[in-house]
């Protein structure tokens, strides 16, 4: 049973997630008055890049991209998609973010290992990005954990039944939806793949085959950190009322993205510990003397 | 001239045909055309087609305008770094046979003669229309199996070798400022 | 011509003798000297506010068989122009650098050098700037050849029809 339910996140992950990054460049195009690629654009763009004859730079560069793609999978195993759980009981927050860096580590260590400089520049980034947005988010996650004396994501989202934590907390929630703009990587946040500086940063050297498993790869951590903000702080729901908010999440995020220029690192990780956690530090302690609504 | 292929390459075929992503070499002046094809006015991304920064993601190679000797040698470096399979498309009169710089002392007079090029885009500057119908016509040719280039650099490798050596003397790349 | 280029002029004069001066514009003088005068010229005018060295280029004058050497130097302070020239022998051409005065014209001389074949004295660096592996005489000067160089070394593309007469036609310059 928990085969089929690890087949059932993982496809959920990949039909769901490819279709909403085609939704997503349409929004873009629609935004900038364009007619946009069809929804289905990606798998295109997937199989395209798989059906490729690529180069490769090495056993570490190989296995680089294999265990990003690994760890991430992993990863949305264990996140729970509404009542859609593959591993009940496992289904920890801290679960979740020390398989997540596997992935992340992945992706730096395969990167690098392709010799490219700009691949170092871009890896350099995305690991300070990290710095700055891991910071406040797992302040405010704290605060939930806190809160309800729970760190299994099932529970949380069962506790929010009479209310969402978007409106107990909601300091908390707005400073974890501006840092999964940074995990995500959308727009005033896409410092490390920075097409016209680094040439698209880590994915520099990417050719055919891994880039077809990175653009997977990418699909999949997406689902990931949105699923997390919408188990935590949305509440809990069936499947299909999962998947709408889900839905409605990343098309904001799309939204503001796509009217919005990028931050320089600095200015990244500067904006992140200035604003974000200080909104952080206030609903923690708002938390403490409690103050939830 | 075409190939025999597969059920499987068939079907990739057709999918390369409908995500082209494109390695822009601007050197030249018909870098211009290309943002008109880019934005609302023509939209070349509902084809399918966009921009990408490194050589190693591109399927596409547009070579805009004309070339040096000092710039083919980077063309070639670019050329052989992209993974197959790969299409070249030569837009401008220069890429076809030197254009207005036929009697340069340093620009090359034709780009078949080093590196294949599928389809040219005749014209100086070609319109943005002109890229359209250069594009449609290239997706038909990738569909059909008909743009082989990458598969003719292959097999005639001598000869583009010989050619390349006996314009540019040396292919490498020598750089006073990182050496 | 401004008053305080007039001046300028009087004094260069009285110090390195009578030249020839030719006004192009208000803030634009153009004085031909002879060779062996140019770099005291150009120190004077140098610490007379023309401190910019915007261009050292040279022109082949290849009936006088000569070559033009040109300086254009600039003035921050009233924005005007002193073009100094000087004539040099076409046949083993050579000439002093400048390098002391202005370090930028290391540049600009290692150009001339590659592009016409003069040789700065002084200049260090006479390394090849623009061109990779040039093999023919310097590209600029007037008895190279382009077009042949062009067919011998970068192949044209063979047509079977005439299509320079036939847009010849099309254009209307010929009758069909």
């Amino acid at each position: 049973m928990t085969i089929f339910k690890v087949a059932a996140v993982l496809l959920t992950g990949f039909f769901v997630g490819l279709t909403l990054e085609g939704i997503a460049r349409k929004i873009i195009a629609r935004v900038q008055r364009r007619y946009g690629p069809p929804w289905y654009q990606n798998f295109i763009d997937v199989f395209k890049a798989l059906s490729k004859h690529g180069f490769s730079h090495g056993w570490i560069f190989d296995f680089g991209v294999l265990m990003a793609l690994g760890g991430v999978i992993a990863t949305l195993s264990f996140v729970p998609l509404g009542n859609l759980v593959a591993f009940p009981g496992l289904d920890n927050v801290f679960v979740v973010l020390y398989l997540f860096a596997v992935g992340a580590l992945g992706m730096a260590m395969g990167m690098v290992g392709s010799g490219n400089p700009n691949a170092s520049i871009g890896v350099a980034r995305a690991l300070t990005q990290m710095l700055g947005y891991e910071v406040p988010y797992l302040v405010s996650l704290a605060a939930i954990i806190f809160y309800y004396k729970t760190s299994s994501i099932s529970n949380l989202m069962n506790l929010q039944a009479d209310s969402w934590n978007l409106f107990k907390m909601p300091i908390g929630a707005a400073v974890a939806f501006i840092s999964l703009m940074g995990m995500l990587g959308k727009k005033p946040f896409d410092t490390p793949i920075a097409p016209a500086e680094i040439a698209s940063g880590p994915m520099v050297e990417l050719s055919s085959k891994y880039m077809g498993l990175l653009m997977l790869m990418h699909t999949f951590s997406i689902f990931v950190e949105i699923s997390l903000f919408v188990d935590i702080f949305l509440g809990g729901g069936s499947y299909l009322v999962f998947l709408l908010k889900f839905t409605v999440v990343w098309i904001i995020a799309t939204l503001i993205s796509a009217v919005l220029p990028r931050f320089r690192i600095e200015q990244v990780v500067k904006f992140y510990w200035r604003v974000p956690l200080g909104l952080a530090f206030l609903q923690a302690f708002f938390v403490l003397i409690g103050w939830v609504f | 001239m075409s190939y025999e292929r597969t059920i499987w390459e068939k079907i990739a075929d057709n999918l390369r045909s409908r995500s082209m992503w494109m390695l822009h070499y601007c050197t030249g002046c018909g870098a211009v055309e290309l943002p008109p094809s880019m934005t609302s006015r023509f939209d070349m991304e509902r084809l399918g087609m966009g921009p990408m920064a490194t050589p190693r993601q591109a399927d596409i190679f547009l070579i805009t305008g004309y070339l040096s000797v000092k710039t083919l040698r980077r063309v070639i470096y670019t050329y052989e770094q992209m993974p197959d399979p790969k299409y070249v498309v030569g837009f401008g009169s220069c890429t076809i046979n030197g254009g207005i710089y036929y009697d340069s002392y340093a620009t090359i007079n034709r780009v078949d003669y080093y590196i294949p090029v599928d389809l040219y885009i005749a014209g100086c500057m070609p319109r943005p229309e002109a890229i359209f119908e250069a594009f449609t016509e290239l997706m038909r040719m990738i569909r059909k199996g008909e743009a082989i280039g990458w598969k003719k650099y292959k097999e005639n490798y001598e000869w583009y070798k010989q050619n390349q050596l006996k314009s540019l003397g040396e292919v490498y790349v020598h750089d006073e400022f990182h050496e | 011509m401004m008053n305080s280029m007039n001046d300028l002029l009087e004094e260069l004069k009285k110090l390195f003798g009578n030249f020839e001066v030719q006004e192009i514009d208000e803030r634009e003088v153009k004085i031909d000297v002879e060779s062996d005068k140019v770099v005291g010229i150009l120190t004077t005018l140098k610490s007379k506010g023309y401190s910019h060295l915007s261009l050292l280029t040279c022109v082949d004058w290849i009936n006088e068989n000569k070559f033009e050497l040109i300086y254009i130097l600039y003035s921050w302070q009233n924005g005007c122009k002193f073009i100094v020239a000087t004539w040099i022998e076409r046949k083993n051409p050579k000439f002093v650098t400048v390098m002391n005065l202005w370090p930028v014209a290391r540049f600009y001389e290692r150009e001339i050098h590659e592009f016409f074949g003069v040789e700065f004295e002084g200049n260090d660096d006479m390394k090849p700037l623009i061109l990779e592996l040039w093999d023919d005489i310097p590209p600029l000067r007037k008895d190279f050849d382009p077009l042949e160089y062009s067919k011998k070394k970068f192949p044209g593309r063979q047509y079977d029809k005439d299509v320079i007469q036939e847009a010849l036609i099309f254009r209307g310059d010929k009758n069909g």
